[in-house]
């Protein structure tokens, strides 16, 4: 997230595309509705489904699944050919900008109507709405990432507000709602197999700073690696670890993955669940760490499993992370109930015994503010330095001193912060960084360029070369270099902003009024992507063959963290005749991910009991089904999922649409006795996940559960 | 004196049921029971609404009128209260309210229905204040404390006002006029006829 959500108040138009922020986000819906009320912002809602965000926007737009780029890059082509683009903005601080437009040139209303289904005028009317309408906030979430092109989704996003001149600015910006109080924290620490925490990477110098951070020997690390190579190779990841105990696709590792430990993460949440099962009764050990008996617990046919019950967030401490980067101190409110033990205990007795203890606790002697204090000596990339453990508690106390329009505190005191010191947070005494990009501020006031991450100069693939960093004249005020300038390094020789641990490169910086990362251009083209400029390409398993044709996936990736993964020879233009119709998934507010926790709720599950499958009244009537009716639901990979068929016009005839957060039913057999006794939820029935096809992004590996295909049939 | 109303602004609810179950949990209401409501028209389509509803303690409350025992009354500052140690559960109330409100424990068969539950603006009973007996027949008791009821305080969007009825009819006054438009504030006329 660029801005905050507190920002959205200052936006002009909310444009959302893949959110049903009413359902998932229903308090940061508050300052939508603001937004709305107080600035008479138009809120445009872009989704295949009329959801109930979308019964809150002045404008909506349905558009078909997987095709977000084409009709994003329609508007971009919109506002370059009509003249509409901040031409000052692009002028200055963004690069491969003809290079972009020539891409976005091909998406005319009338190809963007073809795509996407949305008529051209509804292209041409948005984009106008959207020229007019400055600044304006971009929102997405899953809805614009689980797909094949869910990167070039979401860099299309960034490029729409960046010729909008919508960066930097308050009440603009791209703003990506996370689901968690600290799904962004989560995200900072590089829970993923191919970085370490604060997206350092993961090659030898990444290593080398964190072992510095630990205070552990690197040859020791090294040494616990099979070899040198998988210590710098992409892990599996969350979506498709379980190919790594399957193997039906190829694997790139030299054993098969033996043990799995799933903490606070809910198994139904992978798609493919039948090969999810499977997976479980190969491994020879499973633990799983959770406050409530999930879904995975009850999978398993050998008794391989593992169930350690943590505490909730209530009966811990710690720091966190929310989607607005701001830091909070989450206070204890009770004692860990019954067995239960916090997860700083768990991890730490783990560790004791697996004998390592004392190489990673020798920073740590009060937990969990030690913890947050080793986090923020290493993660300086993203400014976590400056938000001290202190510093956080302060802020979370005296949240009533900050202005819920400005964040920032009104004398009291943290006076002149803003709340949460929203990294980056560079220094012990910086205020915080409300709003990235910002270079009307100085940047020791939360002000900030665009970061100097690419190199300096670029000849792309047309042959034009191109100065990477900003242009003359723009940079933040009181910045010693007026204009762009590269990142700082050899301060202290042989290190750079980012691993200099005495933190004097960015406070030389930051006294110089410059930004430690340097003060670059945003780039609309990615000269390491298979897609530079973000095109168009139909999903995996689409619904129209004619358009396979004309926009295909990509090549098979043969190597994509450690598993063969399937694009074109996965594309079958044929399939549609079997599973005629797509099929998506999604939040119902009542429950949340993997639902155990909400369905172990009597009044959440008093309110939402049943999973469901919606279906388009003409559908279900050419169907012969009826509202109510148990239906099967199949997928191309052969998983099915009897679930109760609710008849709406929420989507539209093409369109089925499951909520992903049941467990408990497998396949239409009963599961409930599998629970440990007294723990089965009050709410069970069919994962949607079953059903979610095959289908992966080519950049991060996402499953692409937003647009795979299914068949329905009564039961 | 202040006079105690809801107000829930249809423009802002999006449906979440965050007030249901900040009722519920905070009353320890048995499942079944609906003391607050949320209700869709149009889902879906163009148009949709949603609207959360409760007891809105009427003026002149149908209830009152209609209860052969006298079970319910009206405190001074508007809000209506039942007697459960009073009701005979005929459920004349259910038939006279106009918003549906009053409800019944579930699972007995129509005659011999438990007494009478619904919202008491989290204002407990008539049980003595902040007493066993009153959080368990009745609930928390709020307002006594100086706080407003549960559904309205955790509110996501802040569609759902409760309190002194000249605050909330000025806050809504405010939004209404921001938005440049008549957005109806669902069910006043009929609860508190200009009243
Ligand atoms: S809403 Fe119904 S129960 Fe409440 S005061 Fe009015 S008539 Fe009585
Ligand atoms: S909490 Fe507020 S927004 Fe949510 S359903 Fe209730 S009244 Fe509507």
């Amino acid at each position: 997230m660029t801005n905050s959500l507190n920002d959205i108040r200052h936006s002009k138009l909310v444009f959302m595309i893949g959110s049903n922020a009413a359902e998932a986000h229903p308090v940061a819906m508050q300052h939508v509705l603001y937004a709305k009320e107080v600035n008479n912002a138009p809120i445009i809602v872009v989704d295949p489904r009329f959801t109930k965000l979308a019964a809150k926007a002045t404008d909506y737009v349905r558009i078909r699944p997987g095709t977000d780029t084409a009709f994003v890059m329609g508007l971009i082509n919109q506002i370059v050919s009509n003249d509409w683009y901040d031409k000052d903005f692009v002028r200055a601080r963004v690069a491969g900008f003809p290079e972009m437009c020539k891409v976005a040139s091909h998406y005319t209303p009338d190809v963007v109507e073809d795509i996407t289904g949305i008529p051209a005028s509804e292209v041409v009317r948005i984009a106008k709405l959207m020229a007019t309408h400055r600044p304006g906030t971009v929102v997405w979430c899953m809805g614009g990432t689980q797909h094949s092109i869910g990167s070039s989704n979401t860099r299309a996003f960034c490029i729409l507000q960046l010729v909008l001149g919508n960066m930097g600015k308050s009440g603009g910006g791209t703003n990506i709602f996370r689901g968690h109080d600290n799904v962004q924290g989560a995200t900072d620490m590089c829970v993923l197999s191919h970085s370490l925490p604060g997206y350092y990477g993961i090659k030898d110098g990444s290593w080398k700073h964190w072992c510095r951070v630990w205070d552990v020997d690197y040859e020791w690390i090294k040494s616990r690696f099979h070899s040198k190579e998988y210590m710098n190779k992409k892990g599996f990841t969350l979506a498709r670890w379980y190919e790594g105990v399957n193997q039906d696709d190829k694997i790139n590792q030299y054993t098969p993955i033996k043990a799995l430990i799933q903490w606070g993460c809910a198994g139904n949440s992978n798609s493919m669940l039948h090969r999810v099962k499977k997976a479980m009764d190969k491994l020879e050990l499973v633990v799983i760490v959770d406050p409530f008996a999930p879904a995975m617990c009850t999978w398993g046919e050998k008794d391989n499993v593992y169930l350690l019950p943590c505490s909730s967030q209530y009966e811990t401490s710690g720091s966190l992370t929310s989607t607005s980067r701001q830091f909070q101190w989450r206070f204890k409110v009770v004692d860990p109930i019954y067995e239960s033990k916090d997860d700083y205990e768990i991890m730490a007795e783990l560790v004791k015994r697996l004998g390592f203890a004392d190489k990673f606790y020798k920073n740590i002697k009060k937990v969990p503010e030690d913890i947050t204090r080793e986090i923020c000596k290493g993660t300086l990339t993203i400014g976590y330095n400056g938000a001290l453990p202190e510093r956080i508690k302060k802020h979370t106390l005296n949240w009533h001193t900050f202005d819920i329009d400005t964040l920032q505190a009104k004398g009291g005191p943290c006076d002149g912060e803003y709340y949460g010191l929203p990294w980056p947070c560079w220094t012990e005494t910086h205020p915080g960084t409300p709003i990235l990009y910002d270079i009307s501020k100085p940047v020791a006031k939360g002000g900030l360029p665009f970061r100097a991450r690419f190199g300096t100069k670029i000849t792309y693939y047309d042959g034009r070369t191109e100065d990477l960093l900003a242009a003359k004249g723009v940079a933040n005020p009181g910045s010693q270099v007026k204009g762009g300038y590269p990142e700082f390094k050899d301060i202290v020789p042989g290190t750079n902003w980012k691993t200099d641990l005495s933190q004097k490169t960015i406070k030389e910086a930051i006294k110089r009024g410059m930004a430690p990362f340097g003060n670059a251009r945003a780039r609309c083209v990615v000269w390491t992507f298979p897609d530079q400029v973000p095109v168009h390409r139909e999903p995996v398993h689409s619904p129209r063959p004619d358009l396979i044709a004309k926009y295909p996936t990509y090549n098979d990736k043969p190597d994509q963290y450690r598993v063969y993964t399937r694009f074109k020879s996965e594309q079958n233009p044929d399939l549609v005749k079997k599973f005629p119709f797509v099929i998506i998934t999604g939040r119902m507010v009542e429950h949340m991910g993997g639902g155990a926790e909400t369905r172990s709720n009597k009044y959440l599950s008093e309110l939402q009991p049943h999973v469901y499958a919606e279906i388009n009244e003409r559908t279900a009537n050419n169907l012969g089904i009826r509202n109510g009716q148990m239906v099967w639901i199949e997928s191309p990979e052969g998983g099915r999922a009897k679930v109760m068929a609710k008849v709406t016009d929420r989507v539209d005839e093409h369109t089925i649409f499951l909520p992903y957060h049941f467990a408990g039913q497998f396949e239409g057999k009963s599961l409930v006795d599998r629970y440990p006794e007294g723990m089965a939820p009050y709410a069970v029935g069919e994962p949607a996940n079953i059903v979610t096809n095959y289908g992966y992004d080519i950049i991060t590996q996402i499953q692409a559960t937003k647009d795979g295909l299914c068949n329905v049939k009564p039961a | 004196m202040a006079r105690m109303k809801f107000l829930c602004d249809v423009e802002r609810c999006i449906d979440c049921n965050g007030c249901v179950i900040a009722c519920k949990e905070g009353n320890n209401v048995p499942v079944g029971v609906n003391r607050r409501r949320v209700i869709t028209i149009n889902e879906g389509r163009p148009g949709e609404r949603s609207v959360s509803i409760s007891c809105m303690h009427c003026s002149d409350a149908p209830c009152i009128a209609v209860c052969p025992v006298k079970a319910i009354y009206q405190r001074e500052d508007g809000i209506v209260l039942v007697n459960k140690d009073i009701c005979i559960g005929c459920g004349y109330c259910f038939m006279a309210c106009p918003f549906g409100a009053p409800q019944f424990p579930s699972g007995q068969v129509f005659g011999a229905r438990g007494a009478m539950d619904k919202c008491t603006f989290c204002a407990g009973g008539p049980a003595e204040t902040f007493s066993e007996k009153e959080r368990k027949l009745y609930g928390q008791n709020r307002i006594a404390e100086g706080k407003p009821p549960l559904c309205a305080a955790m509110c996501s969007t802040k569609a759902l006002l409760a309190g002194d009825a000249d605050v909330i009819s000025d806050i809504f006054r405010k939004r209404a006029f921001q938005r440049g438009s008549g957005a109806g504030a669902w069910g006043w006329d009929k609860a508190y006829g200009g009243k």
